[in-house]
């Protein structure tokens, strides 16, 4: 039942031998039967309202003693129909759902969303867009990570790096204030580009944040990286082996973790990564605290993305931040006095919508949390026809069972933690 | 306590204004009130008390929740209200922010949690998705968190700011000091 | 990628802006499976999607189709005429889309078309995060998984009637109510 995962990319030796996956059911831990029969197997349930669940999970767990030897993952209680709903807007109007699908990194959705329309249309995006989106997706993934630190360390117990974590958080919600006019759900990213120019002033800001954020992350690692009871309550804990991981889906922080050097941004580029450099981590002992280094390293490499993008936005001043195509993209205002085509184009384009040609298109980044896809399918009319997510925490819900294999009942919260799930992309 | 209408009713006329100057037009009223009604100095004082210690509980649901750790966190700081502790235990809370969409599996633990609070007990709706649904206005959502349990004040946004949930929290401790009993004993859930 | 055509109930392969999808037999959907892993070295499953086509070109397209190519006068896409989509060979279609995650990394959609009931094997064997995907294409537009160990309803109530997904289920919510009118 193991799939196979070359050597090439995983260079170490493996972190278990076999497979730890259960069976029958991959996703279920379940008592095994000598146990069961003691009679002194409590079933739990870590209710959907719970502050250590990262939201609306609900696992029931059964706990032999402080062992915990059963456990399965019930989900569901944020299911909010994006898909059919937005079967029912144009493609236009479409781009406010997928924000608030995963809600902490609400603008790599939106750029998932917009690429696979974008691949379907066949459209050439400019370069300024393209570098701005970038920019804009490595902050979030940032805020992404702040948000993760603060609320796994707070459960574990680090109480004061919630507050550490959310400073940070703040000053980047107020860079994406400054530019989209909103924290969080920005709606900023268009099919074609970006909907307005990047404003004044943007550029300074953001560089004043660059220079102060290594040193933030100096203080999360004096903080944490080295303290021991950190150590002893996150080594050795939750292992995956490569194998295991691949075979369960995991993908982002989780596949890194476990030795796998998989980032899409580098083995299947999109926006302007491969024009920039920076380093993917990859730790190889498969455990919580493996995860932790991975997230924090990530969090330094996408600071130096944020800069070099910085490098290349400066020079761009007045050039153009959306395609040029007046199908899809909105003629510019001052247009609409004097050009007969651009008024009715605009008309077309806010009542009806754009069409998009018909076809289906995958396309997969790099979330914060892994491999976020979008799948598309239209029938050449202003609404899709169907509209799928791929969200990494509902696979990384998967691999609960198999990491709480041996673990106790402290050790969940924190192996829990670990898979950064957001529970509105798990749900959609 | 010793209303049992809305202050509307009583003739308050003038909303409580965002930065309200000294003698602002909603603090001579509600003292004028205040006087009318004849609230004593207890219930004034158990009033002062409940709102200067008022503890949410945890239930952040989906984006506004993110928001809702911000207001914890040290630029709107909500510890100067004394509302920082949330309570993981219904048991311990006063006010459940609900924080997000609530879908329909959602809806049964929602009113448990409810029921599990001990008087008195406030609700905010924070969100466009708690106060009607939202944008989503489909089969799994329930439209508006009034159809589960009875809510005191609406806050709207998508996600509201930190300082917008903070205004909705200044509200409702004005309105507990004024008087106002909690939603449960004025209104029963929407149909 | 000629290399396909060996995959046991091969259909048909289209290639369409840079995506290859493989079309095969669904009854022989695990055997294909198997194949693709371990001889093509998709060894990664991202998602299983189902899609619906009840309803599948009743509409016509007209006008201009946004593209930059599809401005061609020359084309009947363009100037008004009517457009319906080609009909889909049955209802609903399962495409599981596949990654393989090695020195060359490749992707590939593989896709089955089912009518209503059509049972198709669950591919857990071959990779055991179809679990929670294939709970849920059963879930939200009842596709008959057979062979699955815990097929149980996933993001809805455990008693919810009917598949929300589908295109014959409507999308409920409630009229907006405007506070002006009575």
């Amino acid at each position: 039942m193991t799939a196979i995962a070359p050597r090439s990319l995983t260079s170490r030796r493996p972190i278990y031998e076999g497979t730890r996956i259960p069976s029958p059911i991959p996703t279920v831990l379940q008592t095994p039967p000598d146990i069961q029969a003691t009679g002194d197997v409590l079933t739990v349930n870590f209710g959907p309202n719970h502050p250590s669940t990262h939201g609306v999970l609900r696992l029931i767990v059964d706990l032999y003693g402080e062992d915990v030897t059963g456990v399965e993952a019930v989900i569901g209680y944020l299911h909010t129909g994006f898909e059919k709903n937005m079967e029912a807007k144009t493609w236009w109007k479409c781009v406010t759902y997928p924000e608030r699908i995963d809600y902490v990194s609400f603008q790599n959705n939106e750029y998932v969303f917009v690429a696979a329309v974008e691949k379907l249309l066949q459209l050439e995006i400019p370069p300024k867009a393209t570098w701005m989106r970038t920019l804009l997706c490595e902050l979030n993934r940032i805020h992404s990570h702040l948000v993760w630190l603060g609320t796994s360390a707070l459960e574990l117990g680090a109480i004061s790096m919630f507050w550490y974590a959310f400073r940070e958080r703040e000053q980047i919600l107020d860079l994406f204030e400054l530019v989209t006019g909103y924290r969080m759900h920005t709606r900023y990213f268009q099919v074609g580009g970006l909907a307005e120019d990047i404003p004044r002033g943007f550029y300074p800001e953001c560089r004043r944040f660059c220079d102060w954020m290594p040193r933030a992350i100096d203080d999360y690692e004096t903080l944490l990286s080295r303290n021991k009871i950190w150590l002893e309550r996150t080594g050795g804990l939750g292992l995956l082996s490569a194998e295991d991981a691949i075979a369960l889906g995991q993908s982002g922080p989780v596949l890194r973790g476990s030795g796998v050097d998989w980032d899409l941004r580098k083995t299947q580029p999109y926006l302007a990564y491969h024009q920039v450099d920076f380093r993917v981590p990859v730790y190889h002992a498969g455990d919580v605290y493996s995860r932790y280094r991975v997230h924090m390293d990530e969090m330094r490499e996408s600071v130096r993305i944020v800069e070099q993008c910085l490098d290349r936005l400066e020079h761009m001043d007045g050039e153009p931040w959306i395609a040029d195509d007046r199908k899809v993209v909105l003629p510019p205002r001052h247009e609409l006095h004097t050009s007969m085509e651009s008024l009715i184009h605009h008309f077309k384009i806010v009542t009806e919508g754009f069409r998009v040609p018909e076809g289906e298109a995958y396309v997969a980044i790099e979330s914060p949390r892994g491999e976020l896809g979008c799948y598309v399918c239209s029938d050449g009319g202003p609404k899709p026809w169907r509209v799928k997510f791929r969200a990494p925490s509902f696979v990384a819900l998967e691999a609960a069972a198999t990491l709480m294999k041996d673990a106790l009942i402290a050790d969940m919260i924190a192996i829990v933690g670990s898979l950064d799930t957001v529970m509105g992309e798990v749900d959609r | 306590m010793a209303l049992d209408k809305p202050l509307r009713a009583y003739g308050l006329k003038s909303e409580r204004l965002l930065m309200p100057t000294k003698a602002s037009a909603f603090e001579q009223e509600v003292a004028d009130l205040e006087q009318k009604v004849g609230l004593t100095t207890l219930a004034k004082a158990v009033a002062w008390a409940q709102t200067n210690s008022m503890w949410p509980d945890t239930f952040g649901l989906a984006c506004c929740a993110i928001e809702m750790m911000s207001i914890v966190g040290a630029r709107y700081d909500i510890a100067r209200f004394g509302m920082e502790p949330f309570r993981g235990s219904p048991r311990q809370a006063d006010l459940l922010i609900v924080s997000g969409r609530v879908a329909h599996k959602m809806a049964a633990p929602l009113r448990q949690i409810y029921d599990q609070m001990l008087e008195p007990k406030w609700v905010i709706a924070m969100g466009a998705c708690a106060s009607s649904g939202g944008m989503f206005n489909n089969y799994a959502v329930v439209q508006s968190v009034d159809k589960i349990v009875p809510v005191d004040i609406y806050v709207p946004g998508c996600p509201p700011r930190p300082d917008q949930l903070m205004e909705g929290i200044i509200r409702l401790h004005e309105a507990v000091k004024a008087g106002v009993p909690p939603a449960y004993e004025i209104r029963s859930v929407a149909s | 990628m000629s290399e396909l055509e060996a995959v046991p109930g091969y259909v048909e392969e289209r290639v369409h802006v840079g995506e290859t999808t493989l079309v095969v037999e669904p009854g022989e959907l695990l055997d294909a499976a198997r194949y693709l892993r371990d001889e093509l070295g998709f060894n990664f499953l991202s998602d299983v999607t189902a899609v619906d086509y009840l309803g599948w070109g009743s509409a016509g397209v007209s006008g201009y189709i946004g593209t930059a190519s599809g401005r061609d006068l020359n084309s009947p896409m363009t100037q008004g005429y009517q457009v319906v989509p080609l009909a889909k060979p049955k209802r609903f279609a399962l495409n599981y889309h596949l990654l393989s995650i090695s020195e060359e990394p490749r992707r590939l959609r593989l896709q089955a078309w089912l009518d209503e009931g059509e049972p198709v094997p669950s591919v857990i064997p071959v990779w055991p995060t179809a679990d929670f995907h294939e709970r849920e294409a059963f879930d939200l537009m009842g596709i008959a998984i057979e062979g699955h160990p815990n097929l149980r309803r996933i993001l809805l109530d455990d008693d919810w009637e009917g598949h929300p997904l589908r295109k014959d289920y409507p999308l409920g919510g409630e009229p907006v109510r405007f506070s002006g009118e009575e």
